[in-house]
């Protein structure tokens, strides 16, 4: 680890750092530029579960929602209620990966912890697999795969529901971990980021259960999708924007230089501008929304990335971290 | 406070810096007792500091705060600082409240323990500790000849893999339980590191700093009475400059005060988009 990667910057407030005669910024600034906090770990196996639980809680909400009238939103049903089971399943397995080894995941059910939010995370992940799973069999059966009588199994109102809360609570939840850290970026985006993520994992299950409509369903559902999920972006957008405000300095680490500009392409122009203009278009139909929701989809994955690594590059500089946001 | 009844249970450091030699004394005993392996042999260039921070296996580092006086200062201004840090086993502990195992604990000397069986290597302790303490022991670091595993303090396996485990300072819980002081409080030559019950200490650090005082000495106590959310530090510090100075934030905030705000905002904004889906659904037909 080399000390010397940061040199004193001479427009620094603190004292010492601007006296311009070759030593090292000095300890009454920051203790040789050391990093005051510790970096969080987290590779591509936690960016990929941000990721996958915000789709999967989102299709969650959709379910809800088409369940509000299931023989009118039969298309939105179905592909939501596949969704959410696909993803349900395949989340405990990226998460088990990020842990090395299967067996330690076990030590996460030791105990309920409502002060831990990944505990109540790992909690909700598990109570989200019943309904996701009584539904996907339940769609099944409907669907001919099953038999006839299992469809009659699910209690609808009450799974609905729950499939509904504990999908808004995944989708958010993940937002609520990393800000309540004491790194210094998401400390200070502690009502942003879990409402970012909220519209990210909104925005994107409209997306992929809209990609899927357009190979199967009816274009009305897939319109209707679309309109959603614009409308959820654009929430994405402005809380983005309202948060760039907000955290000034802070928020250098995820707005600045290459990763500022990641965001910007990927999540801000190609996965939330494009894909509303595309929607503008008078023609290209189903192949557009195709497009719109690889888009979107690869900037909700862009979001999660910058998130975690800005995370790290702010736990990386000492003044931040010396006083930390409330 | 003020006075010199214990009433309560904990055990923790005082570690007056305006004692410390810079000896690393504490550091070495740290890593012998603990089986901890070394640092490496990297020259940092900053000072006579060559350990930097505290880390999965690095419990106790001294700083060394190295100021020249300003050219137009008398050379009296000059400062020469040392202070051995190490974890702080906060009243209100950021890393303890984030494990989802239960592996890290309060035990019964009201110290924050990591048991090394049941973490799993998720680190979510990392960067929920205010201080920068606490961090995975990189496998890399794990080296089976040594014996660091060997004494079951330490999940072997969970150590061999990916990731490693969480690894801080424990307070020397073995020793505790054998009614021995801490190594590094054992080793310290000065006496700059003081081990014993929490109330005892801030009596006697507090005298310290009214005797500092009456020499003319800016000192303070760092984490006694400070009105911060991490509450006091078991292991409390006397410093004669800025927290900043010497690596330590100078408004620490526990992590979890911000879930409120955090879990509203998202059922609010969850709320609204399904507020939304409805209308859509809904509208035109």
């Amino acid at each position: 680890m080399s000390t010397a990667q940061l040199p004193p910057q001479p427009n620094d407030s603190d004292r010492g750092a601007s006296r311009g005669d070759g030593l090292p910024a000095h300890a009454s600034a920051t203790y040789y530029e050391q990093p005051l906090l510790k970096k969080p770990h987290w590779e591509w196996a936690v960016i990929t579960y941000l990721f996958l639980g915000g789709i999967m809680g989102g299709s969650g909400m959709l379910v809800m929602i088409a369940d509000e009238r299931p023989e009118r939103e039969a298309d939105l049903a179905r592909s939501a209620r596949y969704v959410a089971f696909v993803l349900a399943s395949a989340c405990p397995l990226v998460l088990i990966s990020h842990l090395g080894r299967p067996e330690r995941f076990l030590n996460m059910l030791r105990i309920v912890k409502f002060k831990s939010v990944m505990s109540m995370g790992v909690w909700g992940l598990i109570a989200y697999t019943g309904p996701a799973s009584l539904a996907a069999a339940a769609q099944l059966s409907r669907d001919g795969v099953l038999p006839k009588w299992i469809d009659a199994l699910e209690p609808r109102p009450v799974m609905k529901l729950l499939q509904g809360i504990i999908g808004a609570f995944m989708a958010g939840y993940t937002g609520v971990l990393i800000s309540a850290t004491a790194i210094p970026v998401w400390g200070k985006g502690k009502r942003y980021i879990p409402a970012i993520s909220v519209c990210s994992g909104f925005a994107g299950a409209c997306a992929l259960n809209a990609a899927i409509v357009a190979l199967s369903g009816s274009d009305r559902t897939r319109h209707k999708l679309e309109r959603l999920e614009l409308i959820a972006s654009t929430a994405e957008f402005i809380l983005l924007e309202r948060f760039r405000r907000h955290a000034g300095p802070l928020g250098e680490p995820m707005y600045g230089g290459a990763r500022g500009r990641k965001l910007r392409t990927f999540t801000e122009i190609g996965g939330i501008i494009a894909p509303a203009l595309l929607g503008c278009l008078p023609f290209g139909g189903r192949a557009k929304t195709l497009l719109a929701g690889a888009l979107t989809l690869a900037g909700g994955y862009v979001l999660r990335e910058t998130f975690i690594e800005s995370g790290k590059d702010s736990a990386d500089d000492p003044r931040a971290a010396s006083r930390q946001p409330e | 406070m003020g006075s010199t009844t214990a009433v309560t249970v904990a055990n923790g450091f005082f570690t007056d810096t305006t004692l410390c030699i810079g000896c690393k004394a504490c550091e070495v005993a740290c890593k012998q007792w603990n089986q901890l392996p070394a640092d490496g042999y990297e020259f940092s260039g900053s000072s006579y500091d060559n350990t930097l921070e505290l880390g999965g296996t690095t419990w106790r580092h001294v700083a060394f705060v190295e100021q020249a006086a300003p050219p137009d200062a008398p050379a009296a201004d000059t400062k020469w600082l040392m202070m051995s840090d190490v974890c702080k086993h906060c009243t209100n502990a950021g890393c303890l409240e984030a494990c989802p195992t239960g592996a890290i604990i309060r035990n019964e000397f009201e110290d924050v323990f990591i048991q090394p069986d049941i973490c799993n290597g998720c680190g979510y302790c990392v960067p929920s500790c205010p201080f920068g303490v606490v961090d995975l022991i990189a496998p890399a670091n794990y080296d089976a000849s040594r014996g660091f595993v060997s004494d079951g303090r330490t999940n072997d396996d969970a150590t061999q893999h990916h990731g490693g485990v969480a690894g801080k300072c424990t307070l020397c819980y073995d020793r505790q339980k054998l009614g021995l002081t801490p190594a590094c409080a054992k080793a310290c030559p000065t006496e700059s590191i003081q081990f014993g019950n929490v109330d005892e200490l801030h009596v006697r650090a507090k005298q310290r700093v009214e005797t500092l005082q009456a020499r003319g000495v800016q000192a303070y106590l760092y984490g006694v009475d400070d009105n911060s959310t991490v509450g006091d530090l078991n292991a409390f510090f006397l410093l004669t400059d800025a927290p900043a100075a010497y690596n330590l934030p100078e408004r620490p905030v526990l992590p979890s005060t911000r879930q409120a705000a955090g879990y509203a905002a998202a059922a609010m904004t969850a709320a609204a988009l399904a507020l939304a889906g409805w209308a859509v659904f809904r509208s035109g037909d």
